[in-house]
């Protein structure tokens, strides 16, 4: 009986300790740095408690990108998702030749965020980009998009969903294609319209792989800094400084590790309780 | 199958064992062989990707003087090197020898203990080799921490075609007849077109090489007599957004937002739009000319601008090499920064990049050398004029990484539109708030 007990935590074990190296110690180192000083003038590291905290909290520019970071999150997760769903729900149709398709829409996800950045860069220039250049040719005016503080933020958001799209569209296709014919058929005969096939059978079927997709969206685009770094830097006017900018600035480009640990384990938390709510809200009851 | 069960278990148990084990278990080691004295030593050296074709004739000249070390070249991106050197020397990291230092930022890596004090390794009489103001910003507390490998000027070079074309006269080469920023304007309203009728200026009359960079830009602020920072390099408040701060970014805003006869470009795309004939008048450091001359461009040059009743104001401090404090290997280093900076790489670096050179014996040789009177050559002789006439270095401070970075942000700002007061005063109190940490250590 003991043998049995012990046997599933000998084969969870290796997974374990994985978790432990590359998870928690992670978190945890993170959570220790945020208590202390910077290092770099002083010969060693000093213990400051809630320091960083207390400074995070009367620093403006804290929370301003912490603004832009829940303002980026509450246009980008919904868009993405619902965008996603559509294409799936395209992508499943029994068209001849669907493949193609598929494939198409998943090239987006092979292109490298910093490929996709310099494209998007080049096409939204204000000087000869070719998106200005068809607005011009319309005879409407040319906008700023990346240069432009009110224009960025919606740029990267446009940049982010035409990456992130197609990627998400997968895992929702997949859990469209696991939805028994048989509950279509049996809907159909009831007389069921197309809507209500989709409000009373594809909806509650999808429920597990939204919960996925809402969750998984929801943890990237909270750490996603990479487009703002390479398109804006932050800018202009702060518009784009989400907090993972913000803390990898702290710690890589003016030295102060303390301060950018505090504002990791402040996302942390902050991406946690938006996960428990997804989860809690989107729980599929069957 | 209980059995088997176990035996997989065990299995898997052995093979974690085996992964995560350090080293296999102590097998009979040949014994340690005598040093090899032989044996090259190979330093590394991050130098700066625009300097890759120079930069590696200098490393070949001196791996060929001396065979015993060999560098290892790392090229990092201008926006990048910076970062890439606080990752690597905040981390303590030894795999870095030698690294390159934007010359502001030597008193604020000297605090950080990032570099290891020259005088002992290049010898005492070094620093009378360089030209004093040199040799000033690459010390700290007396001590040289970082060698210059060139200084720097700004010239203000002309496409001879387009001006041609719009029938405006060549702009003098003597510094006595140099164009006021104000003349800059009115001639390059002329310069600028709209070639393909789409209702926006393809060609531009003017612009700056380093578009949104407080290297150049700041001259504009001290041509109005503006101070960026406190003396003791601690407060920006009341300096970096001064009226004449203020004032002479208004100037900058109105080039691409007024008068649009600036293009909205990256500094990276600046030099091309020269090339290109997209732009008559670019104002940019001599290390442009060997692009500008392999472009086979119809060119001239001529001094750097100022306001009316302004003061005379050039930009100056260019890049200098430094030791890692980390690094084992000082001494082969030390080596090659003394080649580099004094010995023969100095003139191969000097011929081959186009910088005004630090050393006074090049200097003393542009001086001497008629073919330096000449044109294009004749750009030296007037970049040594005015490194030594007019020259103005930007701050001094521990936290210059933080000043100009937010500076930087603030012009690009103000080249996107925003009101330059705004965006300056937002600059100074965010460079405040980052330099609070810096106040304990600066006495």
């Amino acid at each position: 009986m003991k043998k049995e007990t012990i046997a599933p935590y000998l084969f969870l074990l290796p997974a374990i300790v994985g978790l432990g190296m590359f998870k928690l110690y992670p978190v945890l180192s993170g959570l220790r740095q945020s208590f202390y000083a910077p290092a770099f003038l002083q010969a060693s590291e000093t213990f400051i408690g809630l320091k960083n905290y207390i400074s995070l909290f009367t620093d403006p520019v804290f929370w301003s990108s912490l603004k832009i970071s829940l303002l980026f999150n509450l246009f980008v997760n919904p868009i993405q998702i619902f965008l996603a769903f559509m294409l799936a729900l395209l992508l499943n149709s029994k068209l001849k030749h669907i493949g193609i398709f598929r494939g198409i829409h998943f090239v987006p996800v092979a292109v490298s965020i910093p490929t996709a950045c310099i494209l998007w860069n080049i096409m939204l220039s204000p000087e000869q980009g070719v998106v200005n250049s068809v607005l011009v040719g319309l005879g409407l005016e040319p906008q700023p998009f990346l240069t432009g503080s009110k224009q960025a933020l919606a740029s990267i958001i446009g940049i982010a969903t035409w990456k992130g799209v197609g990627y998400w569209a997968i895992f929702l296709l997949a859990g469209l294609q696991e939805v028994p014919e048989s509950l279509y058929e049996a809907s159909s005969m009831d007389g069921a319209s197309r809507f209500e096939q989709f409000k009373q059978v594809t909806f509650p079927m999808m429920k597990r792989s939204l919960t996925f997709v809402a969750v998984s969206v929801t943890v990237s685009n909270f750490l996603l800094f990479s487009p703002m770094y390479i398109l804006t830097q932050g800018g202009p006017e702060h518009s784009t400084n989400v907090l993972m900018l913000e803390s990898y600035n702290s710690a890589f480009l003016y030295s102060d590790t303390g301060r950018a640990s505090a504002i990791v384990i402040i996302l942390l938390l902050m991406t946690l309780c938006i996960v428990a709510l997804q989860f809690k809200f989107l729980k599929a009851k069957h | 199958m209980k059995k088997m069960k176990w035996i997989a278990v065990c299995a898997g148990i052995s093979l974690l064992a085996a992964g995560c084990s350090a080293k296999p278990e102590a097998q009979p080691q040949p014994a340690a062989k005598p040093s090899d004295n032989a044996a090259p030593v190979e330093i590394t050296y991050l130098a700066n990707s625009s300097w890759e074709k120079p930069i590696k004739k200098v490393v070949d000249a001196f791996e060929k003087e001396n065979p015993n070390i060999k560098v290892n070249l790392q090229l990092s991106p201008t926006t990048k090197l910076t970062e890439t050197i606080e990752i690597k020397l905040a981390s303590k990291a030894q795999d870095l020898d030698v690294i390159s230092v934007d010359v502001p930022l030597t008193m604020g890596y000297a605090l950080k203990g990032y570099l290891e004090p020259l005088d002992a390794l290049l010898g005492a009489d070094a620093k009378s080799k360089w030209i004093p103001s040199a040799t000033e910003a690459g010390s700290y507390q007396g001590q040289l921490m970082a060698a210059p490998m060139n200084s720097s000027s700004v010239v203000l070079f002309y496409n001879k075609d387009l001006l041609q074309k719009a029938g405006v006269a060549f702009p003098s080469d003597q510094i006595n007849y140099r164009m006021t920023w104000e003349n800059v304007v009115e001639v390059a309203k002329k310069l600028s077109a709209d070639t393909n009728g789409d209702g926006q200026n393809d060609v531009f009359g003017f612009s700056f090489d380093q578009v949104g960079k407080a290297y150049q830009l700041l001259a504009l602020a001290q041509s109005k007599n503006a101070k960026p920072l406190s003396d003791d390099g601690l407060t920006a408040k009341g300096y970096t957004n001064s009226p004449e701060m203020v004032n002479a970014f208004q100037f900058y805003s109105d080039l691409f937002n007024k008068w649009k006869i600036s293009p909205k470009i990256k500094r990276e795309e600046a030099l091309d739009y020269f090339i290109s004939g997209k732009v008559a008048l670019f104002l940019a450091s001599t290390q442009n000319m060997p692009r500008i001359k392999d472009a086979g461009m119809n060119f001239g040059i001529a001094p750097h601008p100022y306001f009316e009743g302004g003061k005379i104001v050039t930009p100056t401090g260019s890049w200098h090499v430094g030791i890692s404090k980390y690094s084992t290997k000082k001494e082969a280093a030390a080596k090659f920064v003394q080649f580099l900076t004094l010995g023969k790489g100095s003139k191969i670096w000097f011929d081959e990049n186009g910088a005004l050179p630090a050393s006074k014996e090049l200097l003393d040789q542009i001086d001497k050398d008629s073919k330096y009177q000449e044109f294009p050559n004749n750009i030296m002789k007037l970049a040594a004029s005015e490194a030594r006439e007019t020259a103005a270095p930007r701050p001094k401070t521990p936290g210059y990484l933080e000043w100009e970075n937010n500076v930087n942000k603030a012009f690009e700002d103000i080249k996107n539109g925003s009101d330059p007061k705004k965006a300056l005063d937002d600059a100074a109190a965010l460079i405040d708030n980052q330099l609070k940490k810096y106040q304990s250590v600066v006495k």
